[in-house]
């Protein structure tokens, strides 16, 4: 690089961070020649990575993107951008991105058993096409499925969700959201009768204490996570307590770090209602006008297969969700167990330290931001621990209100927008609607402008069901967009891998990289991503935010939208749709998939002239209309007119996303409280309307203890979780070659005592065997995380090191989402002569 | 050999008494400037590095400095400084893949 043009990149580097920071730079440290001179065409875009919902400004330069900064006009990060920014300029132009179209062949047909070679589009839909077919001939449409993703755009998923459930009548559609947070949009649906959280990020700078339950966000969320730490120099009195089932740099700059026993949060939760209960700190009035008191029903089980033991032997392992009316006394009899001395019993952790967490809760005068993700979500008692949060928050009226704010956050860019809005969960319409109701499965054929009955009204195989009917052969047709499942399932090598393999089974996996998925699949087709197409994300905070297709993508590689409507034009209704409903409605008759879903007069309704000039729009130069506008409008219908409401589409190519619901061009920072959401009557303060009495759930649970504890045997507790380096399971960063050998296999964080036990140094290779398989990996005792006896941590991002070869699919029996952080193993010395498997 | 050439920009929020320490040992680590910001507690820095290993270990050893917060990035620009690097998808690694069944 020529040394004028590094000298402008660096003072503009320093005077966009200077910027970002609010600071004022010395005059030697500006530079005296202009950002115009280095010819980048800049434009906004939320990050591809987290479910935080950054805004980033794109640079492009020649049809590539060259660089990246933090948008100063996001209030989300307000020019700020973490580490994971870095992979942004990259993650398009990896050298093994897939640019065609792989189908496994041999003698130039397919054959399951065959190698993966370069096919044609239209080969491998062909293919896919014949075997749909006939599936749906032979087994009809319970044999079909697609695992899908929150990090689709919400037009992918909705297209998706339409494609499934009304061209193919199947429900069998599941996002890989599931396995991050079912837990939570469950219990939002179970407290409030409407799914996202009430408050937004606004209340970072509102609270006075912040609880991080089992959270580590200066890793996880670190754009939030400085927010934070502003928040807690600025004002003397703010106070953070961190807990967590291990020490990690977030408890390094918490004020209290409190480190309990996996599993006892459910305890502690349930002692620090007690102590509001006992204290006399329940704020009495509002608890009356604006709340129900019901019990859960318990001993419920661990979602495990219903033949094993465990589920058998459990009372409600059938009706896990159900629960009782009740009132405030059998609630706080309830309770009554949880003493400051049974909770430091089960979680170990120091009584000083509970009872000064529940005061913090228990203060009218303290207002308490609580947060949370995988810990709560990916728990057997997900839906519980969840619920719990939101009792403390009830009891003591802080909630739906700046600075009192229970604060559900997110991991995917869309699991909010993709997942939970658009509802590509197996039980979910659009708009909170569910397939179970016929009144909303009405609506959607309305809206849809379907026959009626055509929508199937049994839920789906959820994620881990997939798995299961995959490898017992009842799910024969699969496609999976947009996720790495087999590295990210639990329990793989039992459950995921043989279904894939199954011989009677298609597989199609969409990816822009090949990962082990891909690898895995018999189809994998090329994905276009992140500005390679237009998109839209939806964010922790309601937030929607679009971008536009910035560049093209490489080769064949097409969009997943693309991918889905293209495949839709291989089907007629009379090979899809049940013979009765073409006799009610037969102006459907012999019309393609495409015709009746996508060119349906609605979705296509926009023209490609609506398109903002100087933007390229693969998918409307394809179709002949603007794709995302139509589908957007379509999918907006369903929610406007009730509390899911919808900015106009582009008004969202203007703002730097809106929070939902969005009334006369306003958006709604605190839903549920008058004078800040436009649904709430005025003169009640507060309303929880998502439920008909307009009152949310107390709902009372006790401790119940996880699916498998440590044993004579098994001795250890493994909690798996990710590396800030390495997002999810690496299917974009470990791109990077460079990046990859930053943090160069998975790590076994592990006490320095329980590995001295064992005859183990850092550094050594050692085995991590459970009852359903083993790995190895290189024992740390130092490093950032610092885990107690007695438990170990393993991060999940290494495809050589596969940790969910070891984990249990137990699951959440409410939310069927896994619980990746506790089961039992043991660690041994992997000595030359044990070498088996890896 | 892959070659680029990374510059971008961190902004550092460091316990306010820490701030001037914490920019003396930046200014000490190869590629990195500090431009100012240290009686506000937010140090401007700019690094420039040739891989992303680089950028990373950096991060790793702010991060790891007395009284340092968060270390955040705010501008990323990167480009090749031959021509000869690879673009995507010249690599095909489905050919090294057998089946696996």
């Amino acid at each position: 690089m020529e040394v004028s043009r590094r000298q402008v990149l660096r003072a503009h580097a320093a005077a966009v961070a200077a910027a970002a920071a609010n600071v004022v730079l010395p005059a030697s440290a500006q530079t005296t020649l202009g950002a115009d001179d280095l010819q980048l065409k800049w434009d906004k875009a939320p990050c591809r990575f987290c479910g935080t919902g950054c805004g980033v400004m794109v640079a492009v330069k020649e049809g590539r993107v060259v660089a990246t900064h933090g948008d100063m006009r996001a209030e989300v990060n307000r020019g700020l951008n973490c580490v994971k920014g870095y992979f942004l300029s990259k993650i398009m132009y990896g050298a093994d991105r897939l640019t065609q179209p792989l189908m496994r062949m041999r003698g130039g047909r397919f054959a399951k058993d065959g190698n993966l070679l370069p096919v044609t589009w239209d080969q491998a839909f062909d293919t896919m096409a014949e075997h749909w077919k006939r599936v749906l001939r032979e087994k009809g449409p319970e044999a079909i499925g697609m695992f899908g993703s929150g990090q689709w755009t919400i037009w992918e998923g909705y297209a998706a969700s339409k494609l499934m459930r009304a061209g193919f009548r199947t429900n069998n559609l599941d996002p890989n959201a599931r396995h991050c947070m079912a837990s939570a949009a469950t219990t939002f649906i179970r407290a409030f009768g409407m799914d996202e959280p009430m408050g937004c990020y606004d209340d970072f700078e509102h609270a006075d204490a912040f609880v991080l339950w089992g959270s580590n966000m200066a890793e996880m969320h670190p754009i939030l996570w400085t927010r934070v730490t502003d928040r807690r120099l600025s004002a003397r009195h703010v106070r953070i307590h961190t807990l967590s089932t291990y020490e990690h740099r977030t408890t390094d700059f918490s004020d209290q770090a409190i480190i309990f026993k996996p599993g006892s949060d459910l305890a502690i939760l349930n002692y620090i209602a007690n102590h509001i209960v006992q204290s006399g700190a329940v704020k009495r009035d509002f608890v009356a006008r604006h709340v129900n008191f019901r019990m859960a029903n318990t001993d419920i089980g661990y979602g495990l297969r219903p033949d094993n033991p465990i589920e058998m032997r459990a009372q409600h392992a059938q009706d896990a969700g159900a629960s009782s009316p009740a009132d405030f006394d059998a609630y706080a009899r309830q309770l009554a167990d949880y003493t400051l001395d049974r909770a430091h019993e089960l979680s170990g952790v120091p009584k000083s330290q509970l009872e000064g967490l529940a005061r913090l809760y228990a203060d009218p005068g303290t207002k308490v931001m609580s947060l949370w993700t995988m810990g709560f979500n990916q728990h057997v008692r997900g839906v519980w621990a969840n619920q719990m949060v939101y009792n403390i928050h009830l009891l003591t009226g802080k909630i739906a209100e700046p600075g009192n704010s229970p604060f559900s956050l997110t991991g995917q860019p869309s699991a909010c927008g993709t997942a939970r809005e658009v509802g590509t969960f197996a039980h979910r319409l659009p708009a909170d609607l569910v397939v179970t109701n016929p009144q909303h499965r009405k609506t959607a054929e309305g809206i849809w402008k379907l026959p009626e009955g055509l929508l199937p009204g049994e839920i789906g195989y959820h994620a881990v069901q997939q798995d299961r009917m995959l490898k017992d052969g009842k799910l024969n047709a699969y496609w999976i967009m947009c996720n790495n499942n087999l590295q990210t399932a639990p329990n793989t090598a039992h459950e995921t891998y043989p279904g894939y393999r199954n011989p009677e089974n298609l597989i199609v996996c969409s990816d822009a990289y090949p990962t082990v998925t891909a690898m895995a699949a018999d189809i994998v087709l090329p994905a276009a991503m992140w500005v390679e197409k237009e998109g839209s994300y939806g964010n922790a905070e309601r937030r929607t935010h679009f971008w536009h297709q910035l560049v093209e993508a490489p080769g064949e590689a097409r969009s997943d939208l693309w991918q889905l409507m293209e495949f839709s034009k291989r089907f007629t209704t009379d090979e899809v749709w049940p013979a009765d409903v073409l006799t009610r409605a037969p102006e459907y008759r012999g019309k393609t998939l495409f015709e009746v879903l996508f060119a349906n007069g609605s979705a296509n309704r926009f023209p490609s002239s609506d398109i903002e000039q100087g933007y390229d729009n693969f998918e409307a130069k394809q179709f002949g209309f603007y794709v995302q506008k139509g589908l957007f409008e379509e999918y907006a219908s369903f929610g406007r007119g009730h509390g899911h409401d919808l900015a106009p589409f582009d008004a969202y190519h203007e703002a730097r996303g809106l929070r939902w619901p969005v009334v006369d061009g306003k958006e709604t920072r605190w839903r549920y409280r008058e004078g800040h959401d436009p649904f709430v009557e005025v003169g009640t303060s507060v309303q929880f309307y998502g439920n008909a009495d307009k009152r949310a759930n107390i709902i009372g649970a006790p401790y119940e203890p996880p699916a498998e504890v440590p044993d004579d045997e098994f001795d250890l507790w493994l909690v798996t979780g990710r590396v800030l380096e390495h997002w999810h399971s690496g299917s974009m960063t470990l791109r990077v070659p460079e990046l990859y050998s930053a943090f160069p296999g998975a790590l076994l964080f592990m006490h320095p005592e329980d590995a001295r036990q064992r005859g183990l140094r850092r550094g050594q290779e050692a085995r991590i065997v459970s009852r359903r398989g083993e790995i190895r990996s290189r024992v740390e005792i130092r490093g950032r995380n610092r885990v107690p006896r007695g438990l170990v941590f393993v991060p999940f991002f290494d495809a050589s090191q596969l940790i969910n070869k070891v984990t249990l699919d137990a699951t959440d029996p409410i939310s069927k989402q896994t619980d990746y952080k506790k089961c039992a193993v043991k660690v041994l010395v992997a000595s030359a002569t044990s070498r088996g498997t890896p | 050999m892959y070659s680029e050439s990374h510059i971008s920009s961190l902004v550092v929020h460091c316990r306010p008494e820490a701030a001037e320490s914490a920019a003396t040992d930046i200014s000490t680590m190869s590629g990195m400037h500090v431009h100012g910001g240290i009686e506000a507690g937010k140090l401007i820095v700019t690094l420039e590095c040739e891989t992303e290993s680089e950028i990373v270990a950096h991060l790793d050893a702010i991060q790891r400095l007395n009284g340092v917060l968060a270390t955040t990035l705010v501008f990323h620009h990167v480009e090749p400084n031959r021509l000869d690097n690879r673009t995507a998808g010249e690599m095909q690694p489905w050919k090294s893949h057998a089946a696996r069944s």
